[in-house]
């Protein structure tokens, strides 16, 4: 064709092109609060240029319930309750932090059992978590197979919290100085002949060993589709220091290349006894924050088959008293949850309520980067971002 | 089943934990070095430096660059108040103020620090942070609607989670929870011994029996209230 063409019209055609400049007139589109890309309500306000967006202003607290204040008029196991349903994906999680702030101020020393217990189900919410983010992610991107296989597994994970706790969800499990004997196993006060369900060890060392086999099922599946990579190869890049001053933690933060994981940190739970590594992407990318987490499945499994191998015997409760009283003082207690750094900052006054709980949840930190990356991508990258930031309302609004 | 473990574990133990305090005490008094602050502690694994109001911006990008601290935690509020209109009130009588929380962390290693502020509740107001940290941007919101306090040159001040006709501000320790002025919660418990307990005070398994409460205080098998039974004062 272009053989045919007169050089001089089409040096003509090309100017012409130069000249007229498409126009596009700006616009506001409101996506939410109920939308099936938002995960729950959120809303956001989308000033775009065509398909640019030129700012992005997330609108929440619609899932807002006041649990800072609810908890100054509960006592102390009554809160417990409570942060179960700050991030419901992982609600084991919620309870470690503010029972170990109690814990501390009150100076009891949890029994090893008891900690290995919360360190096995604290691992098992972080593959349920990554689970459902998981299967979620690449549906939103248009793959729907994933979520078949995630969902199925993340089905085994639950039972297992379920047959230790009673809950798949909200379990409760956690007592100021241990956790709560399982159903069957007797008082506390008495000797314990059973507190971990009949077959539990074993039926965990298989689902573990399983779940190698569908992370590998799932990288096959899904880290090599080239749909999946172009639209999240290279989109929504943060750089580690964007993310360290916005305060994006967890794995958003180590796909952005920093190491920062509070289990090798902060001694909440005995991590030390337990060999891992830290996983961290190179660029920051969409494809980075979801590989971060399929290899953090791989890495919790592990953690989970060495503490089973080497679960200490012995009691589950620590010797405390029958009410609840907090001594003076104040401290911050963060923990490495499946979305991030959470934590509790408890200021008590002596009493069995406390006079003030902060509660730093990992995802509004996580969410708040959302207007400072977004700016200049196209809609579409609004969902890929979202997708990859894995944050549950209620874990935002509290 | 119970087997205890060996004596020397219990002492490594005690020396990390030692040597983890020392980290903490040391590291608190570090900052309050950069801050030039003679206010600080380190209690419970919180290292905590103060910091006048005047120096606030100032201090934290002082502690920022000066001490490594890059990763923003949070930022809160704490209202210092006798009297309380949710809760019980404090046991001692404190000066009237709010306090202002920033907690900053270093995202290599477990360096941490709570910088604090202090701000009288008739001139609520303080500089904002987004400048030195853009994390500080939600929370200062959050802080603002919460406690009523100014953040002064916040670039985007309106209200985050409440609606903009919102009045009061909730965590206030004088806002009351509506829902508890209307009805008492039943939930507040009562604690009551194990009926196999022969020693009141010594708890010995911790199990903690949590009935329903009665407004008398008296408990479920008819005993009167003991001294550290939960008074049922919490509508």
């Amino acid at each position: 064709m272009s053989q045919t063409l007169d050089p001089r019209a089409a040096a003509h055609v090309s100017e012409v092109a130069v000249s007229v400049e498409l126009q596009t007139p700006g616009m506001t589109i409101n996506i939410g609060p109920q939308h099936p890309s938002t995960h729950g309500v959120l809303r956001l306000v989308a000033e775009l240029d065509g398909e640019r967006i030129v700012n992005v202003e997330p609108v929440i607290g619609y899932m807002h319930r006041g649990y800072e204040k609810l908890s100054e008029v509960r006592t102390y196991p009554q809160i417990t309750a409570l942060v179960n349903r700050i991030d419901w994906v992982s609600g084991f999680a919620n309870e470690i932090p503010l029972i170990v702030a109690v814990e501390r101020l009150m100076e009891i020393e949890v029994p090893e059992r008891a900690q290995s217990i919360r360190l096995i189900l604290t691992e098992l919410a972080r593959i349920s978590n990554h689970l459902v983010f998981l299967s979620s992610y690449p549906l939103e991107l248009g793959a729907s197979t994933p979520l078949m296989y995630a969902l199925r597994e993340r089905e085994h994970v639950l039972e297992l919290i379920e047959g230790v706790t009673g809950g798949r969800f909200h379990p409760n499990f956690n007592r100021i100085g241990g956790v709560k004997p399982a159903a069957g196993g007797g008082s506390t006060q008495k000797m314990v002949t059973q507190d971990l369900p009949k077959g539990f060890l074993e039926e965990t060392r298989g689902t573990m060993n399983r779940m190698r086999e569908i992370c590998d099922d799932l990288d096959t599946l899904v880290s090599g589709n080239e749909i999946f990579l172009a639209r999240t190869k290279d989109v929504a890049i943060v750089p580690p220091d964007r993310a360290l001053a916005y305060g994006v933690s967890g794995p958003n933060l180590r796909a952005s290349g920093v190491a920062f994981d509070l289990r090798k940190h902060e001694d909440y739970l005995p991590y030390h006894k337990h060999d891992f590594e830290v996983v961290t992407g190179e660029r920051g990318d969409c494809f980075d924050r979801y590989h971060v987490r399929l290899e953090e499945v791989r890495q919790a499994a592990r953690i989970v088959g060495q503490a089973i191998d080497d679960i200490p015997s012995g009691p589950l409760q620590a010797k405390v008293p029958r009410v609840i009283k907090v001594p003076k003082g104040e401290t911050y207690v963060r923990a490495e949850n499946p979305k991030g750094e959470m934590g509790y900052y408890l200021v008590s006054d002596g009493g069995r309520i406390p006079y003030r709980l902060k509660i730093r949840s990992a995802s509004f930190s996580n969410l708040s980067i959302l207007p400072w990356a977004l700016k200049g991508l196209i809609v579409p990258d609004i969902i890929a971002l979202l997708g990859s930031l894995d944050f549950v309302l209620g874990d935002v609004d509290r | 089943m119970t087997t205890n473990p060996p004596e020397e574990t219990d002492a490594t133990e005690e020396v990390f934990e030692a040597a983890a305090a020392d980290h903490v005490a040391a590291f608190a008094e570090r900052v309050a070095g950069i801050v030039e602050s003679g206010d600080w502690s380190a209690a419970f694994g919180n290292a905590k430096v103060r910091i006048d109001r005047s120096r606030w911006v100032e201090a934290v990008t002082a502690v920022r660059d000066g001490a490594g601290l890059d990763f923003f935690s949070f930022l809160s509020a704490i209202d210092w108040s006798n009297e309380v209109a949710v809760g019980e009130p404090l046991a001692e009588t404190v000066e009237e103020r709010y306090e202002v929380l920033v907690r900053l962390s270093n995202g290599r290693n477990n360096d941490a620090v709570t910088l604090s502020t202090e701000i009288p509740k008739d001139d609520a107001r303080l500089p904002t942070l987004v400048g030195v940290f853009e994390g500080a941007n939600w929370h200062e919101r959050e802080a603002a609607e919460m406690f009523g306090i100014r953040f002064e040159g916040h670039p985007n001040p309106g209200k985050l989670y409440l609606t903009d006709e919102f009045e009061g501000f909730p965590l206030r320790k004088s806002y009351p929870l509506v829902s508890r002025e209307v009805k008492p919660w039943p939930g507040m418990v009562d604690v009551e011994d194990m009926p196999s307990t022969e020693n009141p005070e010594a708890g010995s398994g911790g199990v903690e029996e949590q009935l329903p409460g009665n407004a008398e205080g008296v408990s479920a098998d008819g005993a009167p209230p003991t001294e550290d039974r939960v008074e049922e004062d919490d509508s």
